[in-house]
């Protein structure tokens, strides 16, 4: 047993050291770094009553809090009080608020159901059954190299960076489940590992809402949707996009023939 | 008899975690850097990355070892741990029970519900959550 030490020089050596502890690891370091400095900062910046505007846009004031929460390092509860002293009237900062009830709500989901934490809590509402799905992510996704060109930005920049605005993690989600009919577990496995702020209730669950195991329909996107979110942050040209233009109708009846066909 | 010892885990990297009040004044605290266990989660690099330096800036020990080599070693009277709901976490914490008496702790609470909940849906845990979610320490007498 060896303990390790805390002290580097500066950043390169502290991960050079972590590199040395797990040569398994895959991937590189990400900008983002922990630490309760940084935590604090970031807390310090946040705009609540801002991002209940905001929020679904690429761009939106987001605090990116959550790889702080997921560690401990903040609490809900110390973030929520912060926002409290924010604003003029709580009702002000209602969806930041239930933002950090989502991820209460999940923990509190998985404390009472360990066992749905990768188990479909309910049929998919998409007229197909568990196993017509596929077990294994496609190497196109886990490279990034679909050929669809937000899908692509959207993987490399939870690669390299280990984190995702929500909204894109509903995209990814729905592109790996819906549009390329893999089981959701596998897209859960694969953000477990690269976002830093994963958890498997937030993740698993969030994951299960996206395929409709744990929701009342499926939840899926065009690119018209990208692109009033995402313009300018990444390609949402037709022709990058091509398999993602389309109404909402027709996806409907691409992705799910066998329940357009019974409604 | 040999002293307590705080165990963190990497969903309680704070020392204002109610872990360290429950425990003795002065109770010694770790993390343990358990190869086996990132390995087969398995945690990217990032990931890695952002809790070492995040480990970095507490007053504790990292020890690279198995709990239960931590364990066996430090031999505590009680062994205090941050409640998790983590699948792995929790079924380390489970196999290290046959062999040394564990306190869990609560975080902070973020809202105050009257009874458990087994909501299935988001909105039916928000009628609940809502009454203390806007108050200061969500209600709670701190």
């Amino acid at each position: 047993m060896e303990r390790l030490p805390k002290a580097f020089a500066d950043r390169d050596a502290l991960v050079a050291h972590v590199e040395a502890l797990a040569p398994w690891a895959e991937g590189a370091r990400s900008y983002i770094q922990g630490g309760h400095t940084k935590a604090e900062r970031k807390l310090a910046a946040i705009e609540p009553t801002a991002y209940a505007r905001t929020r679904n846009y690429g761009a939106g004031k987001v605090t990116r809090l959550s790889p702080y929460l997921q560690h401990g390092i903040l609490s809900l509860n110390a973030v929520r009080n912060h926002a409290l002293r924010l604003c003029q009237e709580p009702v002000q900062i209602t969806k930041f608020i239930q933002e950090l009830a989502w991820r209460d709500f999940w923990q509190r989901v998985l404390a009472m159901h360990p066992e749905w934490a990768w188990n479909d809590v309910e049929p998919y509402k998409t007229g197909f059954s568990t196993a017509d799905y596929a077990d294994a992510l496609p190497e196109d996704i886990a490279t990034g190299t679909t050929g669809v060109a937000c899908i692509d930005a959207f993987i490399h920049e939870l690669i390299y960076t280990g984190y995702l605005h929500n909204h894109a993690r509903m995209y990814l989600a729905s592109y790996v489940v819906h549009f390329r009919r893999v089981k959701w577990q596998a897209g859960a496995r694969w953000f477990l590992q690269h976002l830093l702020d994963a958890n498997m209730a937030s993740n698993n669950f969030s994951w299960q809402w996206v395929a409709s195991t744990f929701s009342n329909k499926p939840y899926v996107f065009n690119l018209e949707n990208v692109d009033t979110y995402f313009r300018g942050l990444v390609d949402t040209t037709p022709e990058a996009n091509h398999v993602l233009d389309a109404s909402y109708e027709a996806l409907a009846m691409r992705l799910f023939p066998n329940r357009a066909r019974t409604e | 008899m040999n002293a307590p010892l705080i165990l963190l885990h990497e969903e309680a990297l704070r020392m204002s975690h109610p872990v360290f009040a429950a425990a003795p004044q002065g109770t010694r605290s770790i993390f343990v850097w358990d190869d086996t266990y990132f390995q087969q989660l398995p945690h990217s690099l990032k990931r890695l990355i952002f809790i070492y330096e995040t480990l970095c800036e507490m007053p504790i020990d990292i020890v690279h070892a198995t709990p239960l080599d931590a364990v066996q070693h430090f031999a505590p009277s009680m062994l205090y741990i941050p409640t998790t709901h983590s699948p792995p976490l929790v079924r380390m914490i489970d196999a290290l029970r046959a062999h040394v008496p564990i306190t869990l702790v609560t975080d902070e609470p973020f809202v105050t519900l009257n009874k458990p909940t087994d909501a299935r849906r988001f909105f039916q845990y928000w009628k609940k959550a809502e009454k203390t979610a806007f108050l200061h320490n969500g209600g709670a007498h701190a």
